[in-house]
């Protein structure tokens, strides 16, 4: 029978992983972690059950960074009056994620670490450039998210000796936007067929920086570069946007799935999603005041705001 | 160590282990099955809906130890029947109660949405919705029984009991009055409380429990077969094979050749075919001993294709070179026909395998009852017709059998299947001890029977000016591995295949052909609405080619009463379909003029959004090949009370409700002094299958006789007792007594005991029988009885990504007289959502397709707005005038949406689902994409 346990301290937690060291693994919302065990993919002696942590039930909102616990559901984050306004592009990403029941058990740290390549979190992560602090008992460090990923399904973290006490990510001191854009073949309770997230920094009229990452279209989720590059220092002109949009397509490589999408209609989609991302992350971070978009760019695979 | 948490506001402690699904925990250990299961614990469908600490969560997915401590609130503590919550009141209210079993979810999750935010907009309240999973209402009613509920709340409206005929929704025309003064489900109550016991909630005393051994392959031959390690495993009862059979090894009346077990020596065709039963005394060891069954396979060759099948020297699967039946129909002369023709339109539409994914799996109870009988309580089409064919099985007599109907979660065809039944009576023969089966979602997806994928070419004629002179239709349906019931299908879909229309000439061949793809069945239509799908979208491009009005197209072809239609009879009832197509009209042409704007601006702003209008008609032949005089009984109880007994099943469509307003119409009494006994073969007639939308007309019309004789019979006993010509007396139903014109009366208690004092039956026969009415020359093979319909679909699609969306719908049917007008437009309301999935989204892929999660279903977020209105062109065969709905409101609906999208994108879809990735390549070959990158950036 599969020991439980809810401690109440990281530390506790991590005491209770080494009284069998290698047979424990940790729990968050248990959406994915359940059905895994149904089915015997995964096979641990106990199991450790994070909610009860109460520093990781924490959201933070800073003047520099946005630090979310390990606990924090994808219901909670997307009902965050403060987070609504100051990255919508969480709430979208985070109300994609199956839908009610599960949003309010799934968090956000569970499913970067199920290391999925299509993983909404994990896509909006990686463009926001996130970190997570891994406490084992050795020590405590930040990683960047684009390292927890080495395979589908397979994350560079242990977690039957770490835990990923919380996700943190910066908030740019010049305007800025993020910006998530996805397709798939019903609006709830999917798999994504691509998800997109872009996050760009201005300087007066130029783009100074973006970060671009897609899902599907690698064995990880996957930043595109070399569209990045071609946008620093631009003028966020249709020429380089779009140019941006076929740089994106060519480094992806995603596959045929005969559930969900062939690799061809990935490959169409990826610079319609890359270029209107890039254009809503623009207008943010020009006016943040703005609202609504769907006259300009609509995108009926959303849900409509509130 | 126990876990201690809030239960419906009580203290409770749970002895389970922690990791236990809170599903398992409150439906097993606390007997709350008011909760249900509808999936394999993958959180996928929203049935199992909870609320944890306020929020909903899916409780097969959370685990026992995370709700120490905190408040876990499931229907049973939301309302009681006599202390209701307002959204359960508001459920009953706006008809949003169908087979009930995603109510308690629903439910919750509303109940969640209104604590938080107690004037949702309609996005808010989809948003919340969106999760829990429907298959009858078409969600609708739902979000309007939210917005009532939440209308009261804030105008402090404590109106705890239902209310008759609330105030329609905006867009709708007032109601029809419903027969029996009142359109409320009988079984609503118990649904929107948890009550209403579904066979997977029913326990009995020493039950055991019965898991499937299937084939793996998709094809191969089944060498031997060794159960003894199995038998030998703890809490295992028994192991059946085909030779535990004492009877007949299959139902071969509904299918050829399939057996109940295949024996050893024989192939299995499908995957999922079934080999062996092991009955334990829990499902684990069932599931447990299945592992350990021995099975020797030759693997065969297989295909799921219907060309493969057909090929010389193809594997033989079954049947003539694994062709099962197939139908000709040949009027007039097609090459003349076709001469006459300005232009002659070709076609090819091509359909997937559909599951019928009602939200209540496979779920079935067998036991002795009190008279010894081996009974067998599961949803059915037929409970008399499994009577049967267990007795057969088992080669005992019919009486020594009984069936029962439950509250069920939903058919749409899939539970017309006699396998379980059977399997289920096998067991208790043999066991005499109480037995369950219930399916995992994964057996229902692999071994229950599907929708026959189609391929349907036609090639039709039709002059300058718009009429239709010939047509030609080939339809290839995938039986899959086996009969159930496919062979009837090429005469259905024939039937379809040309519509209301007039025509000079029709040469139609449709066949069955047997693959190894699942078998495929009854599936609501029954094979109807793939090819009504192929006529009215070919008649869409017919119409475009033509550039004329496809309301005045089908006008100007629509046949009218009286007529011969292409079947080579004539009509013999009202059609209706000239009035459907004048009611459409003038909706038709709004949803076009507000879309033609809409393009204009789309194109003007560089947006991708294009939308397009839709229309298709349909003709649905009801009432199908059962009987023609149908049987139901009346009486009169003791207590002064009325019972009607009928065999017209309720899964979910509403035929208990429909039947007490009939008898209670025909009564003159309130419906609250009748009780329905339904479709239990122990207590009521054989009233013949419920299927092909016939209740209404045929059982409805038995039970109207039922009542009328009875009312007779206590006029005459009141009669005698009051002295009184029977002709000037009526029954006072608030008094409940027969009143005389000199104001005497008497009890109806009184007249029931003058029954028994004079030794006359208080129970009464009623026949409904329109034998005479078949013609004669030609003699069809099935009663053409006919209804009509047409639907409009308003349709966008991002040019970009080939996304589709409904945006609003319209829906004209005509069913003769209403009986229960909510009732009628949550059908529609249903049958629209479901074309809508066919259309765009479901696709059962052989091999692939496992589950709720990759087959996707319409959500609350894919329905849209839905005006339905009734055109009531009476029946002149039935004495109210009523007609039939259930399938056929479903025909119109795909054709409608995929003509939306054809003419969105300038292009054409012929072959469903029309997923994304399929309209943006129909889009991309049209050639109207704007372009890719939208607006012009600054």
């Amino acid at each position: 029978m599969t020991g439980y346990y809810s401690p109440t301290s990281i530390a506790e937690a991590l005491k209770l992983l080494h009284t069998d060291p290698g047979q424990g693994l940790l729990m968050g919302g248990g959406t994915d972690l359940l059905p895994d065990l149904r089915k015997g993919k995964k096979a641990p002696r106990f199991i450790v059950d994070l909610t009860r942590i109460p520093e990781l039930q924490t959201i933070q909102v800073g003047e520099q960074w946005v630090e979310i616990g390990a606990a924090v559901t994808f219901g909670a984050l997307k009902n965050h009056p403060n987070l609504q306004q100051r990255v919508p592009a969480l709430a979208e990403a985070a109300r994609s994620v199956g839908a009610e029941g599960i949003q309010n058990a799934a968090t956000w740290v569970g499913n970067l670490v199920q290391a999925m390549p299509a993983a909404d979190g994990a896509i909006l992560a990686l463009a926001l450039e996130a970190q997570v602090q891994v406490v084992s008992l050795e020590e405590t460090t930040w990683i960047d998210v684009e390292n927890i990923f080495l395979a589908p399904g397979k994350s560079a973290l242990d977690p039957s000796c770490q835990v990923v006490a919380r996700l943190r990510f910066p908030l740019p001191a010049v305007p800025w936007g993020a910006a998530w854009q996805r397709v798939g073949r019903r609006t709830a309770l999917t798999l994504p067929v691509i998800n997109c997230a872009v996050k760009v920094e201005m300087a007066e009229q130029r783009i100074q920086r973006a970060v671009i990452a897609l899902g599907p279209v690698a064995p990880r989720p996957f930043r595109a570069r070399q569209a990045e590059q071609h946008l620093a220092g631009q003028l966020p002109t249709l020429e380089v946007l779009q140019q941006a949009a076929r740089l994106a397509q060519s480094a992806s490589q995603p596959r045929d799935n005969v559930l969900r999408a062939s690799r061809q209609y990935r490959l169409q989609l990826i610079p319609t999603l890359v270029y209107r991302a890039l254009n809503r992350a623009i207008q943010q971070a020009q006016s943040p005041e703005r609202e609504e978009q769907a006259q300009i760019n609509p995108n009926p695979s959303l849900l409509p705001r509130r | 160590m126990p876990v201690e948490f809030s239960l419906n506001h009580q203290s409770v402690t749970s002895t389970s282990p922690p990791l236990t699904p809170l599903l398992d925990v409150l439906r097993n250990e606390f007997q709350l099955t008011g909760v249900k299961q509808g999936c394999d614990h993958e959180g996928e469908c929203g049935a199992c809906t909870v609320l944890l600490d306020g929020k909903p969560v899916r409780s097969c997915l959370t685990p026992l130890g995370s709700v120490a401590g905190r408040q876990v609130l499931t229907i049973e503590g939301l309302g009681s029947p006599d202390n209701l919550h307002l959204l359960q009141a508001a459920f009953i209210e706006t008809g949003a109660v169908q087979c009930g079993f995603c109510t308690p979810g629903m439910l919750l999750a509303a109940k969640a949405l209104l604590d938080r935010t107690p004037n949702p907009q309609r996005a808010e309240i989809v948003e919340a919705l969106e999760g829990n999973l429907c298959r009858c209402t078409g969600y609708s009613r739902i979000i309007q029984a939210v917005q009532l509920a939440s209308y009261r709340m804030r105008h402090g409206i404590d109106d705890q009991s239902p209310v008759e005929n609330p105030p329609p929704p905006a867009g709708e025309p007032a109601s029809h009055s419903p027969l029996g003064g009142s359109a409320l489900r009988e079984d609503a109550l118990a649904k929107v409380t948890g009550q209403a016991l579904y066979a997977e909630d029913i326990h009995l005393p020493g039950m055991l429990h019965m898991k499937t051994l299937r084939s793996p392959q998709h094809h191969a031959r089944l060498l031997s077969l060794d159960t003894a390690a199995a038998q030998a495993m703890p809490g295992v009862v028994r192991v059946f094979t085909s030779a535990d059979i004492p009877g007949v090894n299959g139902f071969p009346i509904y299918s050829l050749d399939e057996p109940l077990l295949t024996a050893p020596g024989n192939t299995l065709r499908m995957l999922g075919a079934p080999i062996a039963l092991v009955v334990a005394e829990s499902p684990e060891q069932a599931q447990a001993a299945l592992e350990a069954i021995r099975l020797e396979l030759e693997i065969l060759p297989h295909t799921f294709d219907m060309d493969e099948a057909l090929k010389p020297g193809a594997y033989p699967i079954a049947g003539e070179n694994n062709l099962l039946s197939e139908f000709r129909i040949k009027h007039g002369n097609l090459q003349a026909a076709l001469a006459e023709s300005q232009a002659i339109i070709e076609t090819c539409y091509e359909t997937s395998f559909l599951e019928h994914t009602a939200l209540e799996r496979e779920a079935l109870v067998g036991c002795i009852d009190e008279a010894g009988r081996i009974t067998v309580t599961g949803g059915s089409h037929q409970p008399h017709n499994q009577q049967r064919y267990i007795a057969e099985a088992l080669n005992i007599p019919l009486e020594q059998v009984r069936v029962i109907t439950p509250p069920t979660g939903g058919s749409f065809g899939g539970k017309q299947d006699p396998w379980t039944f059977v399997a289920v009576g096998l067991a208790v023969y043999w066991l005499r001890q109480p037995v369950r089966l219930v399916f995992t979602r994964r057996e229902s997806f692999d071994a229950s029977p599907k929708r026959h994928p189609y391929r349907v070419k036609t090639r039709l004629g039709v002059t300058g000016d718009g009429r239709l002179t010939g047509v030609q239709v080939r339809i290839d349906s995938n039986t899959g591995g086996y009969d159930s019931s496919g062979r009837h299908i090429p005469n259905y879909a024939l039937t379809a295949a040309g519509g209301a229309y007039r025509w000079q000439a029709v040469d139609g061949l449709a066949r069955s052909i047997l693959t190894n793809g699942p078998k495929a069945g009854q599936y609501r239509g029954f094979g109807t609405a793939q090819s009504t799908f192929a006529l009215e979208c070919t008649l869409d491009e017919t119409i475009q080619h033509l550039g004329l009005d496809a309301v005045e197209f089908r006008l100007r072809n629509c046949l009218r009463d009286g007529e011969t239609s292409f079947l080579g009879y004539p009509l013999v009832d009202s059609l209706g379909y000239a009035e459907v197509l004048e009611t459409i009209a003038p909706h038709h042409r709004r949803f076009q003029e507000e879309v033609e704007a809409f393009n204009r601006q789309a194109a003007v702003q560089g947006s991708s959004l294009r939308r397009g209008v839709g229309l298709a008609g349909m003709w649905y032949r009801f009432g199908k090949a059962g009987s023609l005089k149908i049987e139901a009984h009346s009486e009169l109880s003791l207590d002064g009370s009325f019972v009607m007994y009928c065999s017209a099943p309720d899964y979910g469509q509403g035929t208990t409700t429909a039947m007490s307003q009939i008898a209670a119409q025909e009564l003159g009494v309130s419906r609250q002094r009748v009780e329905i006994v339904n479709a239990d073969t122990g207590r009521t007639p054989n009233s013949d299958i419920q299927g092909a939308s016939r209740a209404i007309f045929f059982v409805g019309g038995a039970v109207r006789q039922a009542a009328h004789n009875l009312v007779q019979a206590i006029l005459g006993v009141a009669a005698e007792m009051l002295d009184s010509p029977a002709a000037e007396l009526h029954l006072d139903d608030r008094q409940g007594v027969i009143c005389d014109a000199l104001g005497r009366s008497v009890s109806l208690l009184e007249v029931a005991q003058e029954f028994e004092r004079l030794g006359k039956s208080r129970r009464m026969v009623g026949f409904f029988d329109v034998t005479h009415a078949l013609p004669t020359h030609p003699k069809p093979e099935y009663l053409p009885l006919f209804v009509t319909g047409a639907q409009l679909a308003e349709a966008q699609v991002d040019l970009h990504t080939g996304e589709a969306r409904v945006l609003r719908a319209v829906a004209v049917h005509d069913i003769g007289k209403i009986v229960n007008p909510l009732d009628a437009a949550g059908q529609v309301e249903g049958a629209f959502v479901m074309g809508l999935g066919a259309a765009l989204m479901e696709e059962y892929l052989p091999g692939a397709s496992s589950e709720i999660s990759n087959y996707l279903l319409p959500t609350a977020g894919c329905s849209p707005p839905i005006e339905v209105y009734f055109v009531e062109v009476h029946s002149r065969l039935h004495p109210y005038g009523v007609k039939g709905l259930g399938e056929a409101a479903m025909l119109p609906s795909t054709p409608a949406i995929i003509n939306a999208v054809s003419r969105a994108i300038g292009g054409r879809l012929r072959a469903i689902p029309a997923t994304p990735e399929r309209i943006l390549a129909a889009a991309a070959l049209a050639g109207r994409q704007p372009e890719w990158n939208g607006a012009v950036q600054r």
